[in-house]
């Protein structure tokens, strides 16, 4: 792992109330977040991963869903253990997000220059003169063209890549030690995705901020991550350095996700899908969430299985893992 | 060349863009703008492009669900426009579509076996006991149960539904299926699943596939041959071994190198292609790719390129090939 934690989850238990009562979408989720670089969280819908996201950051939506267990340690302190207001001065300012779909998280009746603006006058106290300066610079620092005039659009008046860089410089606004990208580039066509992940990996470095990169895609985790970890039911399974987990991966589920890809079986291939389908939150066997369609299946796996190191820094929450 | 199946020639669907607005002449959006190609009997004809390319308005003329604004569409030879009724019903057998989205492609008040039988009473195919032994046969076909039958879509995985629409497809027993997106809604280890089931229906029944997809990936792993389109034209056309491995035209280039590859240990050049695709109501002049292209000089500017033939079975419409 080498480099320090910049967040640590341990024991995270997030519920959501149901009509069969609570079910738990994240359960024993525990993840350490490498400071300064990009991190992949990678799995399929339902996985948990967007939940664990706004667990982090605190969003959940209420009534219905809440964090039961766990801790989330970021720069000293415990976030599940913050008060309202004290959370608010991280959310967006040391720690902020950009979601999948820019035009529902940016205010479609203001200007984007405004939006930008108004977390500057906020978190970093900056003058409507400054911070008018500062939103064109920041963007003009994450490629929009012609930046100044720009900040009078409203965001229909963008382009799906255009939004989602005003949503980046908003997001970069504060200069945050951890950004959280869910999807970032889901809902974008792949020539515009690359200019978008090249993006955020170029402002990564510029600005040494941890990165944790949330996504469905195993190549967009291949071309812009060093370490990923692989989700499933709500947990973590496999964790390791990105070149390693692509080349030996180790839990039957990252090996049946890697089978089911047309890009990595290769044309004349054939895909190996996995069988079944995801059990529901509240339907989980005991032990291993993954058993049931799981190819080598034995016994011990109605226990729960242990975080097995594979390699150096490679993890596998599997019985019998491979790799 | 084996005698095609299927061919669009010159192809153009013009719609009506909103409002007339202050000017007098009405502007219009031009989805498809002048294409031509063939789909052999038997292959699977990849079409890709990015969203608002006109990718799945071509689907849509293929099948005659909408007159072209120009071009005909042949089908064995014959304009499907210029069918009678009699020819057209036989058509409307023979070629079938899947759509992206499983969950609003099924009414959700009916029940499976009825949503799969409805094609056959439509055409008037069998007694209800007839009907009900094919459906149990389709739902077989596609890895379902006959006892789904009585079950509504609600009760049924994203992947599950996607067969289930499979299966309403094959009913009639069809020749030529436009898939359009099928498994862009799925999770991974389902769209394999999807994947592997048209791949096994088009063998067993000698299917010839229109794959309309935006997943590179996908597409240069079922497709025999490959068009690439961009604003309402096509831009290349070839084998899919050929056009993975050399792609020809700047934009089909820029495409492929776009495309997230799972493999980190392929570190390819990647094309950054700069601004967004301009909008179909105004597409530059002469090649419309030519305001994001590397190598556009003068000529491109001015005259559109036509999609001609520069080595066996490789076309593409550019200037500089």
């Amino acid at each position: 792992m080498g480099a320090a934690a910049v967040l640590s989850i341990s024991g995270l238990r997030t519920e959501f109330r149901t009509r069969r009562g609570p079910v738990a979408a994240v359960d024993g989720l525990d993840l350490e977040l490498p400071a300064g670089e990009t991190f992949g969280l990678v799995g399929e819908s339902g996985c948990g991963k967007s939940v664990t996201a706004l667990s982090i950051l605190r969003l959940l939506p209420r009534p219905a869903g809440r964090v039961a267990a766990g801790s989330i340690r970021f720069e000293g302190e415990d976030l599940l253990a913050l008060p309202e207001a004290a959370m608010r001065r991280i959310r967006g300012n040391r720690i902020s997000m950009i979601f999948q779909e820019p035009m529902t998280s940016l205010n479609p009746v203001l200007p984007v220059g405004f939006q930008i603006e108004e977390v500057l006058r906020k978190h970093r106290g900056l003058s409507a003169r400054e911070a008018r300066a500062e939103a064109g610079g920041l963007l003009a620092r994450v490629g929009m063209p012609d930046p100044q005039s720009r900040l009078d659009d409203y965001p229909h008046q963008l382009s799906g890549g255009m939004r989602q860089r005003a949503m980046i410089a908003i997001a970069l606004a504060c200069r945050p030690a951890l950004m959280i990208a869910d999807e970032p580039t889901t809902a974008l066509d792949v020539t515009i995705q690359a200019q978008i992940l090249e993006l955020i990996s170029r402002l990564q470095a510029e600005f040494g901020m941890s990165v944790l990169l949330i996504t469905h895609d195993l190549g967009v985790v291949a071309e812009t991550c060093r370490e990923a970890a692989v989700m499933y039911a709500g947990r973590i399974v496999e964790r390791a350095a990105v070149a390693r987990l692509y080349a030996r991966p180790a839990h039957p589920y990252t090996v049946g996700l890697f089978r089911s890809l047309p890009r990595a079986v290769g044309r004349g291939g054939k895909l190996t899908p996995i069988p079944g389908t995801v059990p529901h939150p509240a339907e989980l066997p005991p032990g291993c969430a993954f058993q049931e369609r799981c190819f080598q299946r034995h016994a011990a796996c109605r226990e729960d299985p242990p975080w097995a190191e594979v390699a150096t820094g490679h993890f596998a929450r599997c019985w019998k893992p491979l790799g | 060349m084996a005698e095609a199946l299927l061919q669009a020639e010159g192809l153009v669907k013009h719609y009506p863009a909103g409002r007339s607005g202050l000017g007098r002449g009405r502007a219009v959006v031009r989805a498809v703008d002048g294409v031509s190609f063939e789909i052999l009997p038997g292959e699977t004809f990849g079409i890709v492009g990015e969203s608002g390319c006109g990718k799945s308005t071509l689907g849509r003329l293929l099948l005659r669900f909408e007159p072209p604004t120009a071009g005909r569409v042949l089908y064995e030879g014959r304009d499907v426009c210029g069918f009678d009724a009699r020819r057209l019903k036989a058509f409307r057998r023979e070629a079938q579509i899947i759509y992206q989205d499983p969950y609003s492609s099924l009414n959700p008040r009916r029940r499976v076996g009825e949503l799969i039988a409805e094609p056959l009473e439509i055409h008037g195919i069998g007694g209800p006991a007839e009907r009900r032994e094919r459906v149990a046969a389709l739902l077989g076909e596609v890895g379902l149960r006959p006892e789904h039958a009585r079950r509504f879509p609600h009760e049924f995985s994203g992947g599950q539904r996607q067969r289930i629409v499979i299966a309403r497809a094959l009913a009639l027993q069809p020749r030529f299926i436009v898939a359009d997106e099928p498994v862009s809604a799925l999770d991974v280890s389902i769209q394999a699943q999807v994947i592997n089931l048209l791949r096994e229906l088009q063998e067993r029944f000698r299917l010839t596939y229109a794959f309309i997809s935006h997943d590179l990936g996908l597409v240069e792993y079922l497709a025999d041959r490959v068009g690439v389109m961009y604003l309402g034209r096509l831009v290349e056309v070839a084998p899919c071994a050929a056009i993975c491995a050399d792609p020809l035209h700047p934009y089909t280039e820029a495409l492929w190198s776009a495309a997230p590859m799972p493999d980190p240990a392929a570190r390819r050049r990647r094309i950054l292609l700069a601004g967004d695709v301009p909008s179909p109501i105004r597409p530059p002049p002469g090649c419309a790719f030519h305001p994001r292209c590397r190598e556009a000089f003068d000529r491109c500017r001015e005259e559109a390129p036509l999609l001609r033939e520069v080595a066996p079975g490789r076309r593409v419409a550019c200037h500089n090939r």
